[in-house]
């Protein structure tokens, strides 16, 4: 089949979902008002609540949102056959993943810019707040060990890539510097750091440099370490300035050479309905993540987004736009991949190394530009691994917050930005190199999932306490707190485990499983908590409920 | 002014060359804009705490200074308090 009747599809969701079913479920259900004041405007400070464009917020919420997840999850959940993937991708963005990112946008606006925390502690149980916070610390470490073994096997794997990177690492430092301490020109500042990039990415197909893969690895932690340590306007904004023109290139570029090109899908449309990794269902559901649904969509949404947006018209632009913009991102990683191997036998000795893939199939749709392939494969490989350590440079300085957040009361050693990065970073550097990533993977997929389950489920109890049509929200719920658990139960229970027992990575499998398991421990906690509030505001007992959780100790 | 300038520039002008403008500086620039203003407000509430600490029931600074400083503080101050009283967790820190 040509990869050009794979668009068909995307217009049709993106048409009925983000036109028709996104437009009716803001109007009929959660009834936006131009006339209502936002946070934004009532609240504005010139900082946190501000009201910005439309326009503005959408780059900005694609920016927050668009990491490599949604290239990286439907590349390896091809195994399964392009089809499942694309049903999942579609039908997952359309009665699940817009509404997710919306509704959380919605949510947090309706209740004076509160953050998921604050709205946890109202709308479930004062413990809510505790759990959220521990839940992401093992998320933040799955999301660093996930990522941490792309770019290094991606790096290592690819000897055109190291030179470029060390560039780009080298130009956040310089645009750093132009910008707020040389006060150079932003827009002279911008036309060197993408001509020097570019250079660098030939440069590099041409001054090659091989790295093994623990090189690579601690130079990863080390580059994660000065990201969490160093003031935020000196590395990570410049590195995410810099490195967004790339980005733009590789996306628009890719996107035109897939119409060119217009190849044939080689791999197979379905292959089983279980695989190495697993059964279709619950694993395929949490392998693609971001692109269908994704959790951390719903802190960017319940944080920055909501207390910018200046009416409730712009909600559905920005945040379901994003949303569908990043599918259309997952469209593109599938198309790339499916059309990329002469069959499935050669996809599959490089399942593991998805950045091996992506050059294969980004580079070559780009050659459809006329460009040669060793210089398309080395921008694609630099797009992917420039979005991938755009997530690691966060997470580490979040992992650091949080450690302070949770245990700083208990060990004040916990709020030392050194120690707490450190911490992160061992016990990263310990879960790549003794785990097995595609388990990880999965976990980090599970992880991603269960947290917008959570954002579901704050929805769906801010529905009832309205009165409002809370079906919306509870059933897209349900499918994602099951899915979620089961995955992360049959990843630790059926393969971790037995594959530590028959001495296979004992103890990256182990402890991985352990972060599963307390991963599931604190999903049915909050399930429970979930429910007794929801009976409670189902009878009507709404109106107490804020009252009573501010009397209960934090 | 210059803010006003600003202000002015970040207006969509509708169109697609002013969508693109708007959602590139969206995408590139706005979180390094709005940094920059998180660090600086940051920086002036500490300040007012210090002077004005009292009205939070945290005396650091002698009255009569206070009061002396009182003028140049004075617009900032439903923003500071609102800012010092709300409760922040880590997902405040996160974007």
């Amino acid at each position: 089949m040509n990869s050009l009747w794979v668009l068909v599809w995307w217009v049709i969701i993106v048409i009925f979902g983000y036109w028709v079913y996104a437009r009716w479920a803001a109007k009929r259900v959660f009834e936006i008002d131009e006339g209502r004041t936002t946070p934004a405007k009532m609240y504005m400070d010139g900082v946190d609540f501000m009201p910005a464009n439309k326009n503005v917020l959408y780059g900005f919420q694609l920016n927050s949102i668009a990491g490599a997840a949604p290239i990286i999850g439907p590349i390896v959940a091809i195994q399964w056959g392009w089809v499942p993937a694309l049903l999942w991708l579609g039908l997952g963005v359309f009665f699940i993943g817009w509404l997710h990112d919306f509704s959380s946008a919605m949510v947090s606006i309706r209740n004076d810019g509160d953050t998921f925390g604050a709205l946890g502690y109202k709308l479930i149980s004062p413990r809510a707040r505790k759990i959220l916070l521990t839940f992401i610390y093992f998320y933040l470490l799955l999301i660093a060990t996930a990522f941490g073994h792309v770019i290094t096997k991606g790096v290592s794997g690819n000897a055109a890539l190291p030179f470029p990177l060390l560039v780009v690492i080298g130009v956040a430092f310089l645009v750093g510097h132009m910008i707020y301490k040389a006060k150079v020109n932003i827009i002279t500042t911008t036309i060197i750091a993408i001509v020097l990039i570019f250079f660098s990415i030939w440069l590099g197909t041409v001054w090659t440099i091989k790295l093994s893969y623990t090189t690579v690895l601690v130079c990863v932690l080390i580059f994660g370490y000065f990201s969490s340590i160093l003031p935020v306007w000196r590395f990570i904004q410049p590195y995410n300035y810099s490195s967004v023109y790339v980005v733009y290139f590789g996306i628009i570029a890719g996107v035109i050479g897939i119409i060119i090109g217009h190849k044939p899908m080689t791999l197979p449309a379905f292959t089983s309905w279980s695989i190495g990794m697993g059964p279709l269902w619950p694993l395929l559901f949490v392998t693609i993540a971001c692109g269908a649904i994704s959790g951390w969509h719903s802190l960017v949404s319940s944080t920055a987004t909501s207390r910018q947006l200046e009416s409730e018209l712009d909600v559905r632009p920005v945040t379901a736009g994003a949303m569908f913009a990043e599918f259309t991102i997952s469209i593109i990683a599938v198309i790339v991949c499916a059309t990329a191997f002469a069959d499935s036998a050669a996809y599959m000795a490089k399942v593991s190394n998805p950045v091996g893939i992506f050059v294969g199939g980004l580079g070559g749709a780009i050659t459809s530009l006329g460009l040669p392939m060793s210089y398309t494969g080395a921008l694609a490989g630099m797009m992917i691994i420039i979005l991938a350590l755009t997530i690691v440079n966060l997470v580490f300085r979040f992992m650091k917050v949080a450690s302070a957040e949770v245990l700083g009361d208990a060990w004040s050693v916990a709020k030392n930005p050194h120690v707490a990065t450190i911490v992160a970073l061992v016990i990263t550097f310990v879960l790549v190199k003794t785990g097995t990533w595609l388990y990880v993977w999965v976990l980090f997929g599970g992880a991603n999932q269960l947290m917008a389950s959570f954002a579901l489920l704050l929805v769906t109890l801010f529905l009832v306490q309205k009165s409002k049509n809370y079906k919306i929200a509870i059933y897209p719920m349900f499918f994602m707190y099951a899915t979620t658990v089961c995955a992360l139960f049959y990843t630790s229970f059926f393969k971790l485990i037995p594959a530590a027992f028959a001495g296979k990575k004992v103890f990256g499998n182990l402890f991985a499983a352990a972060v599963a398991i307390l991963l599931i421990i604190l999903a049915l906690v909050l399930a429970y908590d979930g429910w007794k509030a929801f009976k409670k505001y189902k009878s009507g007992a709404a109106e107490e409920a804020p009252a009573e959780a501010e009397k209960a100790p934090a | 002014m210059e803010e006003k300038k600003k202000g002015k520039k970040r207006k969509s002008t509708g169109g697609v060359l002013g969508f693109v403008r708007d959602f590139t500086y969206g995408m590139a620039t706005h979180g390094m804009a709005r940094h920059a203003l998180k660090q600086r407000s940051s920086m002036e509430h500490l300040f007012i705490l210090i002077t004005m600490g009292d009205m939070l029931g945290i005396p650091i600074l002698p009255p009569y200074y206070s009061l002396r400083l009182l003028p140049h503080v004075v617009p900032q101050i439903t923003t500071w308090k609102r800012r010092m009283l709300r409760e922040k967790d880590l997902m405040d820190s996160m974007y």
